[in-house]
């Protein structure tokens, strides 16, 4: 990627996040660090940066600090150092990142997988196998969670982390379409595409096939111009 | 009878008249006579003679040299039968015998001086400088008829001869210096060493040949790369003026000689022309005196003045000379220079196969033939190798100069505890078994525990020891096989590490490191005996015993900043993602990384110097690795590294 020695300059300052749980409804709980156990967030309480909250069915939490702040419906998941702020730039670093996690190939490139997803709430759609209040699918809806809350870079990040810990989720189509309009959306075309041109090979429905291969034709013809 | 006779031993004349280029200085005709330092120019063996004739009334040929010389490496050998350096002189005695009272002879005395044979050798110090000796060897016949009485009943006269052979050894040392491309010194003694025979007959004293010491002192200047002057002087003043020339193969000269014991003043030339190639060289020469020359001189002359060369004096003659020489050399031509060579690694011996991936040193190799060439660098390194390391061959167009690398096999067995200051031997070869230059270069050898500081260098260290490693751990396995029997084979792995690392890192404690540098790194073996370690040392102890009985690894490289650095390590658990549930239900404490084949499997990070247990080892490792490597992106920074051990 030619611009990934600039950005290697541009890296992101990360600050330090105090984050308080506000307007708890249902089940709300976090998790620690590397705690095994999962505990109740109650009204009020101090979120750190290391913590990963969950909502269950009919739930929500509003977690706040002075800069930001979130709102997680029913069956999502959110570790709180994703609630960010990151630019353009940050993200392509985050992508790039990708290769470099991956064990050497033996002719010494590396595989890049996918790295945007979409998904709707439900999540079920063309795998039956999964259900709502699976970790995996929780962590898609508060990746969708962050990007409707305006931290759309950072939800493709979390989002990305999340295929490579739960990867059957990739194949389901509507998570990843959201995501990948995302880095259309911020002028990620090569990377964009490259998530369109994967899905476009998943069990789309009518609609979706539509939409990805709409994409692709607009994305090919802006890289022909550029 | 006491004469005071200078008959003297070969001072600076030669009968060959080309004196050589400065480029190629050898004059291959063995002349020791201008060059006592010897130094001469063949590649292996040379072969030369001298056939000539003198013109004394009628033509007397004779062959005056033959010689033959041998280089080995920096030592010049030479050897030369001279058979043609004599001079004989008939006198008549002035006293007469009457035979058989009507027969009047007159008693006749023979003096031949003869130069037998020679030998020389020289070294050549390096491209500017070279010295050497040469020893000649002198026989002195003396032969005089004398009337002898005998006494009986009757006085009777008879001729009888008597004859004294008289041998002298003469040695002389020279120096030859090329100061530049264009500029050349060189200089000898005359006479610096003589022994010689002590004449009983004194008949004969005074007229062996003098050993009058004195000294030559040659320059050459080249202004251009076709065109040769000489000058040589001699204390005793004479001199000569020479120039010299090439070109096409074509050589020429021309040399003027002012003798001091003739005249005139510039007493004749030497012109010379001839051809040379790589492997022979023909000259025809001359000896033009300008004086007028006479089969017949006076006794009395002789006996007051004496001569002072055997080949040069008044009584010499005009003389023709075919001169040949042959380079003999079963050594091909040099065809490749090696102008510098730098070092560009130091040597860590732990780091047995890196220097075959990573050139440790460049060299500048310039093709000096007119062909294309292909050059084979090599080097050897003394304390580590017995051979010449072959590094990849590089073509090389006429005239070009390249880069070329030199790598280096270390065998996997070498040991050496202290660093040493070594010399590597550089050499590059082109199309021949023997190098055709070499350089020597002054090499670090450090210890089989030093370290550059580079992580990724620490897989040398796992590697090493691994024997140990694996009678360790499979030890260490085999006193839990009761346990891990009953485990799913799907999470063996987890528990193997769990239990080697309770087992043999959990005992340990950390030490900084016992040099207070970074450069010193433990062999697992080490690190048990001594019981602690740091962060290098406790992560290549476990790595190694992991990766002993199978189980993959990589070390983290948090680089940080400045020179606070740590290592840690990660651990291949084979677990598909689907299947992290068996080892935790925190989708935090792993990562997924794609192996080779594309399949996704879970890592964890283990932080060696947390020596509590593996739980708590596992817990620290993740919460930095998921601080520094993701969080804060070093992996995309460069900030943190993931090296794979194998």
């Amino acid at each position: 990627m030619k611009t990934f020695l600039i950005l290697l300059l541009l890296v992101p300052s990360i600050i330090a996040q105090e984050f308080k749980a506000v307007n708890v409804k249902g089940s709300v709980q976090y998790r620690s660090g590397t705690s095994e156990v999962w505990a109740e967030v109650k009204e009020g309480a101090a979120l750190r940066s290391d913590d990963f909250v969950t909502t269950g069915a009919k739930s929500s939490v509003q977690i706040k600090n002075s800069n930001n702040i979130i709102n997680l419906e029913e069956f999502t998941a959110v570790s709180i150092s994703s609630i960010k702020t990151m630019s353009t730039d940050d993200l392509l670093l985050a992508l790039a990142m990708e290769d470099m996690i991956n064990a050497p190939k033996p002719n010494g490139k590396n595989n890049s997988s996918s790295t945007a997803v979409y998904g709707n709430k439900e999540g079920q759609g063309k795998n039956p196998d999964l259900k709502a209040d699976d970790f995996g699918i929780k962590r898609l809806n508060g990746a969708i969670q962050l990007a409707e809350n305006g931290f759309k870079e950072s939800a493709v990040v979390f989002a990305k982390e999340t295929y490579r810990k739960y990867p059957d989720l990739k194949q389901i189509p509507s998570y990843r379409i959201f995501f990948a309009d995302i880095l259309y959306e911020k002028g990620l075309y090569e990377e964009s595409l490259g998530e369109y041109m994967y899905i476009a090979k998943l069990d789309l429905s009518k609609e979706e096939k539509s939409k990805v291969e709409s994409q692709i034709q607009s994305i090919n013809k802006i890289l022909l111009n550029n | 009878m006491a004469l005071n006779l200078k008959i003297l031993p070969q001072s600076s004349f030669g009968l060959a008249g080309y004196w050589g280029l400065q480029e190629s200085v050898t004059i291959p005709f063995y002349n020791y006579e201008s060059n006592a330092s010897n130094y001469f120019d063949i590649k292996d063996w040379g072969v030369s003679l001298q056939y000539g004739a003198e013109f004394s009334g009628s033509v007397n040929s004779s062959l005056y040299l033959l010689a033959m010389a041998k280089k080995l490496g920096n030592h010049s050998l030479s050897a030369r039968f001279t058979p043609g350096y004599q001079k004989e002189f008939l006198f008549a005695t002035g006293e007469s015998i009457i035979i058989n009272d009507t027969t009047t002879q007159s008693l006749e005395a023979n003096y031949n001086y003869r130069e037998l044979f020679g030998l020389g050798y020289s070294y050549k110090f390096d491209e500017q400088f070279s010295a050497g000796l040469a020893v000649r060897f002198y026989s002195q016949d003396f032969n005089r008829e004398i009337v002898k009485p005998i006494y009986g009943d009757t006085l009777y006269l008879v001729r009888e001869s008597i004859n004294e052979k008289v041998n002298l050894l003469n040695a002389d040392v020279g120096i030859n210096y090329i100061v530049n491309k264009n500029f050349q010194l060189r200089a000898a003694s005359i006479n610096l060493f003589n022994i010689e025979d002590e004449i009983t007959n004194e008949e004969f004293l005074g007229f062996e040949m003098d050993q009058k010491r004195g000294a030559l002192l040659t320059a050459s200047y080249m202004p251009a790369d076709f065109f040769n002057f000489h000058i040589l002087y001699e204390t005793s003043n004479s001199f000569q003026l020479s120039a010299t020339g090439y070109a096409e193969g074509i050589t020429y000269g021309l040399t003027a000689f002012h003798d001091y014991y003739q005249e005139p003043y510039i007493a004749g030339v030497v012109p010379a022309v001839g051809y040379r190639t790589d492997l022979f060289e023909v000259l025809l020469s001359g000896v033009k005196y300008f004086s007028e020359r006479s089969t017949d001189a006076s006794f009395s002359k002789f006996y007051e003045e004496g001569i002072n060369n055997i080949i040069n004096n008044r009584y010499s003659f005009d003389k023709i000379v075919l001169s040949m020489a042959l380079n003999i050399s079963s050594a091909p031509e040099k065809q490749v220079e090696l102008i510098d060579v730098e070092i560009v690694r130091d040597i860590y011996p732990t780091f047995y196969d890196k220097y075959v991936e990573q050139p440790f040193a460049y060299g500048r190799v310039v093709n000096i033939s007119n062909k294309p060439v292909s050059v084979i660098p090599s080097v050897k390194i003394e304390g580590i190798t017995d051979d010449q390391i072959q590094s990849p061959p590089l073509n090389l167009a006429p005239g070009d100069t390249a880069k070329v690398p030199f790598y280096l096999i270390i065998p996997d067995n070498y040991v050496i505890d202290k660093a040493v200051l070594s010399y590597a031997d550089f050499y590059v070869t082109a199309s021949s078994n023997e190098p055709d230059a070499q350089l020597q270069k002054a090499a670090l050898i450090n210890s089989i525990n030093s370290w550059d500081g580079n992580v990724a260098n620490l897989r040398y260290f796992i590697k090493r020891d691994i024997d140990f490693s694996m009678n360790y751990a499979k030890n260490v396995l085999g006193n839990n096989k009761a346990v891990l029997d009953t485990l799913p084979s799907v999470i063996s792995i987890f528990y193997k590490s769990e239990i080697l690392f309770n087992d043999f890192v959990k005992k340990l404690v950390y030490t900084s490191d016992p040099r207070a540098t970074a450069e010193y790194v433990q062999f697992p073996k080490q690190t048990n005996e001594l019981k602690g370690g740091d962060c290098d040392d406790l992560s290549v102890a476990y790595s190694s015993l992991l990766e002993s009985v199978g189980i993959q690894t990589a070390l983290v490289d948090y680089k940080g900043d400045g020179d606070i650095r740590h290592v840690n390590v990660l651990v291949n658990t084979k677990l598909s993602p689907s299947q992290a549930k068996f080892i935790t239900n925190n989708d935090s404490k792993y990562f997924i990384r794609k192996n080779e084949q594309g399949k996704d499997e879970i890592w964890i990070p283990i932080e060696t110097t947390s020596l509590t247990n593996f739980d708590e080892a596992w817990n620290i490792g993740v919460e930095k690795f998921n601080r520094e490597a993701l969080i804060e992106m070093g992996l995309a920074t460069g900030k943190v590294e993931i090296i794979d051990v194998y």
